[in-house]
């Protein structure tokens, strides 16, 4: 009895959850016929089951709630926020009631009188006498088949977890054999045995890993539910838009995802979407949406939560932290729009005018990161203000397992996450420098200082003397200020099976767990912010706005050394430039370079560059090019190859004073000159380059559809400026070129500027014809290429 | 009570009776990795098939110093609030049930034992404190905090 009790707790709450959405969408459309039948099984189903478990709470409650939707259902009724509204608070008391009989604690009855009142006068006052004596139910028998036909049987999970422990034990003993085997004579026949055996194992391992899989419906049942309650409390319209419930996500992952969700859910409606009046006034329709996105990315959950409120305030924020001594206003003024919107995830911050029921208890949206980066999640934002705010949740597929890094302090090994870390460098590399003052330690990494640790002082392990440079990495902190921590080495990077380790370890603050790799050596995961703040790392006034300028002073050693990268010109010539000019190094499509009043220009990232070496025309592609940068001035330097970076002493061997070359130094027998940075920015004054300057294309036809949307994008995209139909007392410039789609056109114009005629014909007409297949884009390309040399010519 | 079957050990010379229901097995102790940034009596982690334990030092908890290494031996494994622990002792003599139960604290128990001793048990004529595993669990998460 007991257990078929149990069987009917557990089966009345699932169906409770799945239906949550259910009765929403119903309340939406009332003359919806599914969702009304699937409501009323599950009063008919707790009726039919309670009446011969002897619950007689349950059978009343679903035996009136029953009675008042078949009247819905016959039609004799209709179905008004009301009943809608009583319908929901019968089910609510069922699930508590199951709750209490699960716990064995009991309720009072006496509501339940007003919730069946409260029912039945709602179909009273609909016209209607409520039939006292149960009614039957028919459709019953036709549900199983419309719900799922996949046949399923019910575990309990603590057997699930007992084969996943006996899974894992199975790995370490196959590991164990493994290196047994490897230390005895290889024989085939016992490797191919072997090997079958390991296959099988973790085949076996991804099967029952596969068992703790869930549906994220799961997640997402309640949320119908709560933006249907908030927005009435709330006096908002939403409309709930919820996609990809079919992903699966580890059973644990959807527990710990719950409540950041649910936070967000709940700022999104309260903070976010606004009141239908104030929608009209901004000219939004009146219901807001809230749309909630799952989907699988690799090995990840992508959660999107976004909605078309009001979006987050920035400025708001910034007034709000400067108010609070958070940030300083002369830090605030130089922050971009991106670290504006990261203040809110600062303990403390948030835009609510006023603590509301709903949200804005103190708890923001820095537990939200917090927990979401426990996780070993992400989360992002994405502002619209005015229009919206995108929440973007990335998280593991799993909990259990997460890609880790195993690193070494003081002898022992750690893991720590690695979506934690951001960056590794060896601690001798030319990017960081270390300063060390009253105790305190300071990387400072392209100009950006961060707080640094010592992993062993924080965790109080002696440090052992070792050959080779540490190790630097550079960790994201929950509290979500960067640090610095070194460590003695990065060993290896695992897939790393992670338990959650006993309240003992946890306390310290300092793991987040604990995990048995291969070798069964047990090994804890470090808590990145946890570290942070066993250390106490001030977590304010890290501000990204306050940059170190002058990294490229070396530090003072008998020899000054000076990084250097090493790189050859287009000419051949080996050379070097000092690494803390070069701003980064990339490859640039050469159709973006070009010359204008004697001076080369580049164009990226939507602006124009002086090219400081003056080429302008290359024979590839794409070349690579130096970006350097003398502190506020950018300017490109096309290059053949970058070859290496080298240290080399700051006074170079032989020293000249003319020219862009200020010395040559030796290195392993090569004579490499190095740039004069002064020079180099001396020979290319700040003056603006005329926006002038992109090589322009003419389509001569403004009406025409394919040269509008098929030509233009692919010239732009291909680096031209476009412009489209002729221009009007705008005299031509001597490198437009042309573009016509009809001959029709092309004789028409009378201008001394190449025109290059396409045509939509694969093959010529005649062998005078000189245009050019339309969809053949190489020869388009060159046409326009040739066009432009000829002209320039 | 008659039936309460008692697993007898030694804990920093002190014999002690534990309630089998509360043990899972007695282990002999494998490597202990070290945990940093702990107190004296939590030993470490240990690995167990595919489990992995937290290794309190009991007798460090009594004594305030941690147990050489030679002379931890053994481990009595126990699961406390689902985490499995693995509890060091000196020793283990016996399990049997006791025919008089458990007999109430008699005399002035050292303050080191009062945390944990919860009553007398003899066996043999040799009286042992009964203790409750968990009890050296609860104590040492506030010693920790």
């Amino acid at each position: 009895m007991d257990e078929l009790l149990g069987e009917f707790i557990s089966e009345t709450q699932e169906t409770l959850e799945a239906l949550a959405g259910v009765v929403v969408e119903w309340e939406a459309d009332p003359s919806d016929r599914d969702r009304l039948d699937s409501i009323f099984r599950f009063f008919h189903t707790v009726k039919g089951s309670c009446g011969f478990l002897n619950l007689p709470r349950f059978e009343r409650l679903s035996h009136a709630a029953e009675d008042v939707l078949s009247e819905i259902r016959s039609g004799r009724s209709v179905p008004d926020p009301a009943t809608v509204n009583a319908v929901l608070a019968v089910m609510d008391r069922i699930g508590e009631l199951a709750e209490a009989v699960a716990s064995g604690v009991s309720l009072p009855s006496e509501n339940d009188d007003l919730l069946i009142a409260a029912l039945r006068q709602d179909s009273a006052v609909a016209g209607k006498t409520v039939p006292t004596v149960g009614s039957p139910a028919p459709p019953l028998q036709k549900s199983g088949s419309s719900i799922n036909s996949l046949r399923t049987i019910r575990l309990p999970l603590t057997l699930i977890d007992q084969l996943m422990n006996g899974v894992s034990d199975m790995v370490l003993a196959r590991n164990e054999l493994s290196r047994k085997l490897r230390d005895h004579i290889s024989d085939p026949d016992i490797d191919s045995a072997f090997e079958r055996l390991s296959t099988c194992v973790a085949d076996m391992r991804d099967a029952i890993s596969k068992t703790r899989m869930q549906r994220v419906d799961r997640l997402f049942a309640a949320v119908p539910r709560m933006v249907r309650d908030l927005g009435r409390e709330l006096g908002k319209r939403i409309d709930l838009d919820l996609e990809g419930g079919d992903v699966e996500m580890d059973r644990e992952m959807v527990e710990m995802v719950l409540d950041p969700l649910t936070h967000i859910v709940r700022n999104s409606i309260d903070h976010g979407i606004e009141t239908p009046v104030q929608r009209a006034a901004s000219g939004k329709p009146e219901h807001g949406t809230l749309r909630l996105v799952a989907r699988q990315s690799g090995n990840q959950i992508v959660i999107e939560i976004s909605d078309d409120g009001k979006g987050i305030d920035t400025d708001a924020l910034v007034r709000k932290a400067v108010q609070n001594g958070t940030v300083t206003p002369d830090t605030a003024a130089r922050m971009t729009e991106q670290e504006k919107l990261d203040l809110i995830f600062l303990p403390g911050l948030s835009t609510a005018k006023s603590v509301t029921a709903v949200s804005g208890r103190g708890v923001g949206m820095d537990v939200v990161r917090a927990n979401v980066e426990r996780i070993g999640g992400v989360i992002a934002l994405e502002n619209q203000p005015g229009r919206g705010l995108k929440i973007t949740l990335r998280v593991p597929l799993t909990l259990t397992i997460i890609p880790g890094l195993i690193v070494t302090a003081g002898g022992q090994q750690f893991a720590i996450p690695r979506s934690a870390i951001v960056e590794i460098l060896h601690e001798n590399n030319a990017t960081l420098s270390i300063a060390r003052i009253g105790g305190a330690c300071i990387a400072t990494i392209r100009n950006t200082r961060h707080s640094m640790i010592d992993l062993e002082d924080v965790l109080g392990l002696p440090r052992h003397y070792q050959a080779g440079p540490r190790t630097v990495m550079v960790v994201r902190s929950t509290s979500g200020v960067p640090f610095a921590m070194s460590v003695a080495s990065v060993d290896n990077h695992e897939e790393l099976v992670i338990r959650p380790a006993s309240p003992l370890i946890m306390a310290t603050g300092m793991y987040a767990g604990m995990t048995l790799p291969d070798n069964g050596q047990p090994m804890l995961l470090l808590d990145a912010g946890g570290l942070a703040n066993t250390a106490n790392l001030s977590n304010v006034d890290e501000d990204r706005g306050n940059q170190a300028v002058d990294l490229g002073k070396p530090e003072a050693r008998p020899i000054e050394m000076l990084s250097t990268l090493r790189f050859e010109e287009l000419t051949g010539e080996e050379r070097l430039v000092r690494l803390s000019l070069v701003e980064r190094v990339e490859d640039i499509d050469t159709g973006l370079f070009g010359l204008s009043g004697g001076k080369a220009f580049v164009h990226v990232d939507g602006r124009l560059l002086r090219v400081a070496n003056g080429h302008h025309t290359f024979d590839q592609p794409t070349v690579t090019a130096l970006r350097l940068r003398d502190g506020d001035r950018e300017v490109c330097y096309p290059v053949a190859r970058v070859t290496d970076i080298v240290q080399v002493p700051s006074t170079p061997d032989m020293a000249l004073s003319e020219g862009l070359i200020s010395g040559v130094v030796l290195i392993d027998d090569a004579h490499l000159e190095i740039l004069d940075p002064f020079t180099l920015f001396a020979g290319v004054p700040d003056e603006p380059v005329a926006p002038i300057d992109v090589p322009r294309c003419i389509l001569a036809e403004s009406d025409d559809v394919w040269a509008k949307e098929i030509l233009s994008p692919l010239l732009k995209q291909a680096g031209y400026d476009v412009l489209i139909g002729m221009p009007e007392g705008h005299a031509l410039r001597p490198d437009d070129v042309i573009l016509c789609v009809n001959a029709d056109t092309a004789k028409a114009l009378s201008t001394d500027r190449p025109i290059v005629q396409l045509r939509s014909a694969t093959k010529p007409h005649s062998n005078e014809d000189r245009s050019i297949y339309r969809y053949d884009r190489n020869a388009v390309m060159a046409a326009i290429d040739s066009a432009r040399r000829g002209g320039v010519a | 009570m008659m039936n309460q079957l008692y697993l007898f050990a030694c804990v920093a010379g002190t014999p002690i009776a534990v309630r089998t229901e509360e043990i899972e097995a007695v282990v002999k102790l494998t490597d202990i990795s070290p945990v940093p940034g702990m107190p004296p009596h939590i030993a470490g982690l240990s690995a167990l098939r595919s489990r992995v334990l937290t290794m309190i030092d009991v007798a460090a908890l009594i004594r305030g110093v941690p147990t050489p290494h030679e002379q931890r031996e053994l481990a009595i494994i126990a699961d406390i609030s689902s985490h499995s622990y693995g509890l060091i002792v000196e020793g283990v003599s016996d399990i049997c049930t006791v025919s008089e139960g458990p007999l109430p604290l008699r005399g002035r128990l050292s303050p080191a034992w009062m945390p944990f001793a919860q009553a007398i048990v003899e066996n043999e004529g040799e009286p042992h404190l009964l203790v409750s595993l968990a009890s050296f669990i609860d104590p040492a998460l506030t010693l920790a905090a």
